[in-house]
């Protein structure tokens, strides 16, 4: 038999039983389309952190107090804590064998820190969370302290106008461009007052949208300069930095810096890699920990819908059983009209593969429709992060043409698989006994 | 005589769950190219499995079954096959057609199995239709056909590939009377027509009067007639 004979007659086959085909196709469909969002949502997920990664300066190093073993990219959130409070996610036991109170970063580690090999510049930070009022409106904002001499020279963010801070500033602050727009009611231009624990600043640059939660282009943060902010956030010991900020001399060796901080620091802080009770992180170190913990995470939603997958196939297997027994006396005729065993084995895979091969397109089809909602869903719950660092630029999930291909030739080929041994059991049938069934 | 069929002491010896049940105790027969046999004989006489032997359907336990001057008990199952799909065209008494393809696809079908070309096969499809008298019924499947309507499709189906030896299995058990004589007459006139070999198997007498070679076999073995 000619192959578009046997198309012909598994497409014949199939449209005949109608609804129980379409029931077993739906069930790849299912499985497929579970796939491709899962896999899709990754693959966006890891581009959006990637893309609101790059935003940091690659060759910046952020020093924090506190040693975070369970998740390497503390850094990011023990520096928006008071020092005093202990950091999130740093265990007691940490605590407790380094000293009795909380560790914290002062000028003698930053001098430290400018001695080690690698380190072009370094600057100390304190922030803080408190209220910032603008024309009665009162918001809490993190606030950052920063010496703009240094500051201004490794921060990767420009002004969409007016200027950076410079360091005779007293009352100025520069303000990112979630507070200027969004924030409040009332845009925020240069030039404004703003009332920040109720002193009276001016506002005297903007900055662009950055897009990253990062060092110097945060855009929900109000900048001052250090003695402005110390007067405001005045529960932070004023010996004491929330976190410092440490440029490498070069993006190729930040992490041969990133050793020599670490080591600078043990030394001067008289402490081990057993009792570290500080944290060194980089973009790049944070990347590789955000990329694994989402790898980790896509590869166990995947191992569900895969399962959903694995049903379906198991479905189609079933069907392909069930057709053959249905149609054993049909198989008899075929071979007493002259089929050949191999010709009754490629009819009976060639409908599962259609089967699998309908499965698949339909599901890539819904995989892109769950993948749209998905994404709409996830722009309104991940929240204002993602609009607010320009939502269309950002994508929640992606689906890479590479995806459609592996699925729909995935899912044909779990077709066939499925209705290769219902197959060989149809081509094995003796063709008297066949004739004789109902 | 030169027979187109020659069977040579023919055993079949059915094994089911241990019990053994000889169907043919060795039957040696020929048939010469262009008669019509006829074989009697009562139900389970192994009349039947005769003629699954004679068609390639079955294998024998024993003998030698000889096809146009080939033992086709040598042959692998894919020549098997192909020797079912060119040179025989079976009838059956439950018509056997298939049941998803209409009147058309059906005559179609075994054209289709042996290759041949697309527009050659719908032609000679639509003709064998009308020498059965069946084209206003092309376009119909099986079920919305009664069963002398479904038999002359079957018949027509047999022919597709211009056969050498039609066999008939009870063709016209299902079928009244007046039906069974049509059938009949039907595979009378193309037996002289196309100088076709034809064996059927029937228990009707009448049936059987109008087969030039009568035989009868009882228990497995000719009783009457044969060679």
């Amino acid at each position: 038999m000619k192959l578009a004979d046997i198309v012909r007659l598994s497409l014949n086959s199939l449209t005949h039983r109608g609804l129980r085909s379409w029931l077993t196709i739906l069930g790849i469909i299912i499985g497929v389309a579970a796939v491709i969002a899962m896999l899709s949502i990754g693959a966006g997920m890891s581009q959006n952190v990637q893309s609101r990664l790059s935003g940091f300066g690659a060759d910046i190093i952020t020093v924090s107090a506190g040693s975070t073993r369970a998740f390497g990219s503390g850094g990011t959130f023990t520096d928006r804590f008071q020092p005093g409070e202990p950091p999130f996610g740093q265990s007691s036991s940490n605590q407790s064998s380094s000293s009795t109170t909380s560790p914290t970063l002062t000028n003698t580690d930053l001098t430290a820190i400018l001695s080690a090999d690698g380190v072009e510049a370094t600057t100390g930070i304190i922030s803080g969370r408190t209220s910032v009022s603008y024309l009665s409106q009162s918001v809490t904002i993190t606030v950052e302290g920063v010496d703009p001499s240094v500051w201004n020279t490794m921060t990767t963010s420009t002004v969409a106008s007016g200027r950076l801070l410079e360091s005779g500033d007293g009352m100025s602050v520069l303000i990112g461009s979630s507070v200027a727009s969004g924030m409040f009611d009332q845009n925020i231009t240069v030039d404004s007052p703003m009332l920040i624990s109720g002193k009276t600043f001016t506002v005297v640059g903007v900055l662009k949208e950055s897009g990253t939660g990062g060092f110097g282009g945060d855009d929900r943060t109000v900048f001052l300069t250090m003695d402005a902010a110390r007067n405001i956030l005045t529960s932070i010991d004023p010996s004491v930095f929330t976190s410092i900020q440490v440029k490498a001399t070069s993006t190729d060796t930040v992490d041969a810096t990133i050793t020599s901080v670490t080591n600078a620091l043990y030394a001067s802080r008289q402490v081990t890699s057993d009792t570290k009770d500080f944290t060194v992180t980089s973009p790049t170190s944070m990347l590789a920990t955000i990329t694994s913990t989402m790898q980790t995470m896509t590869f166990f939603l995947t191992g569900i819908a895969a399962v959903s997958l694995l049903v379906g196939a198991i479905g189609i297997a079933n069907t392909m059983f069930m057709s053959v027994m249905e149609r054993t006396r049909l198989i008899g005729i075929l071979k007493s009209l002259g089929t050949k065993n191999s010709e009754i084995m490629k009819l009976f895979v060639m409908e599962s593969g259609i089967i699998g091969l309908m499965g698949g397109l339909l599901g890539v089809f819904l995989g892109f429709i769950v993948v749209g909602i998905i994404s709409e869903i996830g722009f309104n719950l991940m929240g204002l992060g993602v609009r607010m660092a320009g939502g269309t630029s950002t994508s929640v999930a992606v689906v890479t043409p590479q995806l459609v291909v592996f699925a729909l030739a995935f899912s044909t080929i779990i077709g066939i698989v499925s209705g290769l041994i219902p197959a060989r059991k149809a081509a094995s049938l003796q063709i008297v006994e066949a004739m004789r069934s109902e | 005589m030169n027979p187109v069929i020659e069977l040579q002491d023919v055993k079949k010896i059915y094994q089911m769950n241990g019990v053994i049940t000889p169907a043919l105790r060795g039957v040696n027969l020929q048939i010469a190219k262009g008669e019509f046999l006829a074989i009697m004989g009562p139900s389970g006489s192994g009349k039947s499995t005769l003629l699954h032997m004679i068609g390639a359907l079955d294998k024998p336990t024993e003998g030698k079954i000889i096809l146009d001057g080939v033992d086709i008990s040598t042959l692998k199952e894919s020549a098997l096959a192909r020797l079912r799909g060119r040179k025989i065209g079976f009838v059956f008494q439950f018509f056997n057609l298939h049941p998803t393809l209409t009147a058309v696809e059906n005559i179609e079908l075994p054209m289709m199995i042996a290759e041949a070309d697309k527009k050659e096969r719908q032609r000679k499809a639509l003709e064998l239709l009308r020498s059965v008298n069946m084209e206003h019924r092309a376009r119909h499947l099986p079920s919305q056909l009664s069963g002398g309507e479904q038999q002359r499709i079957a018949i027509a189906r047999a022919l597709a590939n211009d056969p050498e030896i039609i066999l008939a299995d009870e063709l016209t058990g299902n079928l009244d009377s007046k039906t069974k004589a049509e059938i009949m007459q039907f595979l009378l006139r193309l037996q002289q027509e196309r100088k076709m070999t034809v064996t059927i198997i029937t228990h009707e007498p009448e049936i059987a009067a109008y087969a030039e070679t009568v035989i009868r076999i009882v228990d497995g073995r000719i009783a009457q007639g044969g060679s």
